[in-house]
């Protein structure tokens, strides 16, 4: 008898005291995530910051001034990727997260450029910090800061932006140029804002390059590109760059492979980036250049941080990191716990110097903000900043080809090409 | 000589989007506005046969989603539009809620992404006069011929079909003549569903499953019938031929961008002129006058 009250007495005990010592016992800090969740940017960014919370809940919390407080993570579906959905939706979303769920940080989107730049003040009215880790692509959006910084200091992102990508694919397309004389490209986009810009910035920048280059403009849904695509072949076009955000650009791949055209596909193409693409095009997408935007959304040892995120992550969920919005979603929480450990507060301005001084090695690279802007620092160099995640679908895989310090493998041509 | 070959591609996958929608209106009077999703639900019956439940054989998968998407329409006519038959705006707005329905909740309940695909029925290419086709849409005209073909004959030689024809030309004489309304009705329903669901195991291969496709169907099938004049079956050829080569052309010498400009501009136009369409009846005697 007394054997069995000892016994129970230590199962109490241990119930009793769990709480206090494997969790964090604090008041929860609520990370508030406003994301398109019915999309790729929205539902893997969502992915990367749950796995982060569990990470870090798991290892005991945030330690505020001393005091282990756990995050909670609250998302809301924003919508505003869905064509027919307006800004004002995402706004109202964003505002519920700060004022219905008592969001203490935004991270995440919103994930449209429009509805991102239009949360702004909302955020600098109610001093909230937020990272944007997805979706918005737009260069305003640091200038906005800077243009306006004691309104929009609360505003952070950890991912590129266009102007940077296209630095990236520059690069890319100038080797290719020396090293095998291209000099004929040919521009696809979708009929959206964010890939027409895209895609004329290409032209310019090529044609300034002597490239003799053309674009076409697709409207969303399009599923038959056979007649750009012939056009293509018929100018002897080397180089096909894409820019499309649709699904059914897939279709575009399985044409070009069938009609064999010596040409060599990249851009940015979001049907392209997820793990799935590979059995979705039956194999037809291999060759196919793409811009992840950041490094660490597909396997890669850019970091001794990036497979140990890439494998968590394929554990957890049980696929890869699936694309854009998934490792700057992950990296952000790991971002704003170490701010908050460093400003010893959750306070909102305290938070803000502690990120503008943050120096982080994370899954990228060198995570640091530019202090006018609040951009992350982009570098080729992951010691020296933030790195992209350009990847070629080989054999099924994707191999990280550029930047060259974090390459994986070398850019490899169709067989049809020689 | 690419604009002849992918005009008539186009044209034939214009033509099979909207026969369902065509053949419904034609027996049943009924504008079917959920077409679109009846369309996609096929596609993601077939992807949930062959990848969940069981991975049933190829063909197999894509027969049992013809059937049940086929039996879903009828069940709608059965329980829903039997109740407002003859109230047009009725029967939009049913359709359209029930489309709707169809697609958010195919939305909600995880149809996202481009991972949802069918695989092409055979897969390569030839050439053409020169121009490089994939097998997939050299079988889908050979199936558009094929399909048109078959329901001529079910119309005009088949007790069924010619009871169709019946209620479609004057559903009175018909009914006089022991013709159940009701019936045929079910009957177009599941028919003219089981062609959307024939059209999107044809057409989905090209592209991905996903709801958007089924709205961009449902314009087009709208599109076409407009033009061709509703319920008419020579006028749904007719103006998948026009709008199919209008795109092609609008692509090789405008823009490619302006293709769903070019199918809006054509129903438009159509009804500032012919209002009933190139071979509708409906207003032609108040065309006239």
């Amino acid at each position: 008898m007394k054997n069995k009250l000892s016994h129970l007495l230590m199962v109490v005990l241990v119930v009793f005291c769990m709480p206090f010592t494997a969790f964090a016992q604090g008041k929860p800090i609520v990370i508030g995530a406003p994301l398109a969740t019915a999309f790729l940017y929205g539902w893997d960014a969502e992915r990367g910051i749950k796995l982060a919370v569990d990470e870090i809940n798991a290892a005991g919390g945030v330690n505020v001034a001393g005091q282990k407080r756990p995050f909670k993570v609250e998302v809301i579906d924003t919508r505003d990727l869905e064509p027919s959905v307006p800004v004002a939706d995402a706004l109202l979303a964003m505002e519920k997260l700060i004022l219905d769920k008592q969001a203490d940080f935004i991270i995440g989107g919103p994930v449209r450029s429009e509805a991102a730049l239009a949360a702004m003040p909302l955020l600098g009215k109610h001093k909230k910090v937020s990272i944007l880790t997805t979706g918005v692509l737009t260069p305003a959006y640091g200038k906005a800061v800077a243009e306006n910084y004691d309104k929009y200091k609360y505003c952070f992102r950890n991912t590129s932006h266009v102007p940077v990508m296209m630095g990236d694919f520059m690069a890319i397309l100038n080797d290719l140029q020396q090293k095998h004389g291209f000099n004929k490209a040919y521009i696809m986009v979708q009929d959206v804002a964010h890939a027409r810009a895209g895609g004329a910035y290409m032209q310019k920048a090529l044609a300034g390059k002597k490239w003799e280059v053309e674009m076409k403009i697709y409207p969303t849904g399009t599923t038959d590109y056979s007649v750009g695509l012939i056009d293509s072949g018929k100018k002897g076009t080397q180089v096909l760059f894409l820019w499309m955000d649709m699904p059914e650009s897939a279709a575009l791949l399985q044409q070009w492979s069938n009609m064999k055209l010596k040409s060599l596909p990249m851009g940015f193409m979001n049907a392209a980036e997820q793990p799935g693409f590979w059995k979705a095009t039956g194999g037809k997408g291999e060759f196919m250049i793409v811009n992840l935007v950041n490094g660490g959304n597909a396997p890669a040892n850019i970091t001794p941080w990036t497979m140990k995120f890439v494998n968590a992550y394929t554990k957890k969920w049980g696929l890869e990191p699936e694309g854009y919005g998934t490792s700057s979603s992950y990296m952000a929480v790991y971002q704003l716990k170490d701010a908050i450990e460093k400003a010893k507060t959750t306070d909102s301005d305290a938070v803000v110097t502690a990120l503008e001084n943050q120096d982080l090695m994370g899954v990228y690279g060198r995570m640091r903000f530019d202090k006018k802007t609040h951009q992350i620092i982009p570098s080729w160099d992951p010691k020296e900043g933030a790195v992209t995640g350009i990847i070629q679908w080989q054999a099924g895989k994707r191999v990280q080809v550029f930047p060259l310090k974090a390459a994986e493998g070398k850019i490899l041509f169709p067989p049809w090409m020689k | 000589m690419e604009i002849i070959v992918y005009g008539t591609i186009n044209s034939v996958i214009l033509s099979l989007t909207a026969l369902g929608f065509t053949l419904v209106y034609s027996i049943a009077r009924m504008p079917n506005f959920a077409h679109g999703a009846l369309y996609i639900t096929t596609g993601y019956l077939a992807w949930l046969f062959m990848n969940k439940f069981g991975s049933l054989p190829y063909p197999l998968a894509l027969a049992l989603a013809i059937g049940i998407t086929a039996a879903i329409g009828a069940l709608i006519y059965r329980f829903i539009l039997i109740r407002i038959r003859g109230m047009e705006i009725s029967e939009i707005i049913a359709t359209y809620a029930i489309g709707l329905a169809i697609l958010e909740g195919l939305r909600w309940g995880g149809l996202r992404g481009m991972t949802f695909t069918l695989p092409p029925f055979i897969t390569g290419s030839m050439n053409i006069f020169g121009v490089s086709v994939d097998y997939q849409r050299l079988l889908i005209v050979v199936a558009g011929i094929g399909i048109f073909a078959t329901l001529y004959l079910f119309t005009h030689f088949n007790k069924v079909g010619l009871a169709l024809r019946g209620i479609a030309q004057d559903e009175r004489a018909a009914m006089m003549l022991g013709i159940d309304s009701d019936m045929t009705a079910i009957i177009s329903l599941a028919l003219g569903s089981g062609l959307a669901g024939l059209a999107a195991v044809m057409l989905l291969p090209l592209g991905n499953i996903i709801v958007e496709v089924g709205y961009n169907v449902l314009i087009f099938a709208i599109a076409v019938s407009v033009i061709g004049g509703l319920g008419s079956w020579g006028g749904t050829i007719l103006a998948s031929f026009i709008i199919g080569f209008a795109q092609i052309l609008t692509e090789a010498f405008l823009s490619s961008q302006y293709q769903m400009v070019v199918a809006l501009l054509a129903i438009i136009i159509t009804l500032l002129i012919k209002p009933s369409g190139i071979f509708g009846k409906q207003k032609e005697l108040e065309e006239r006058v």
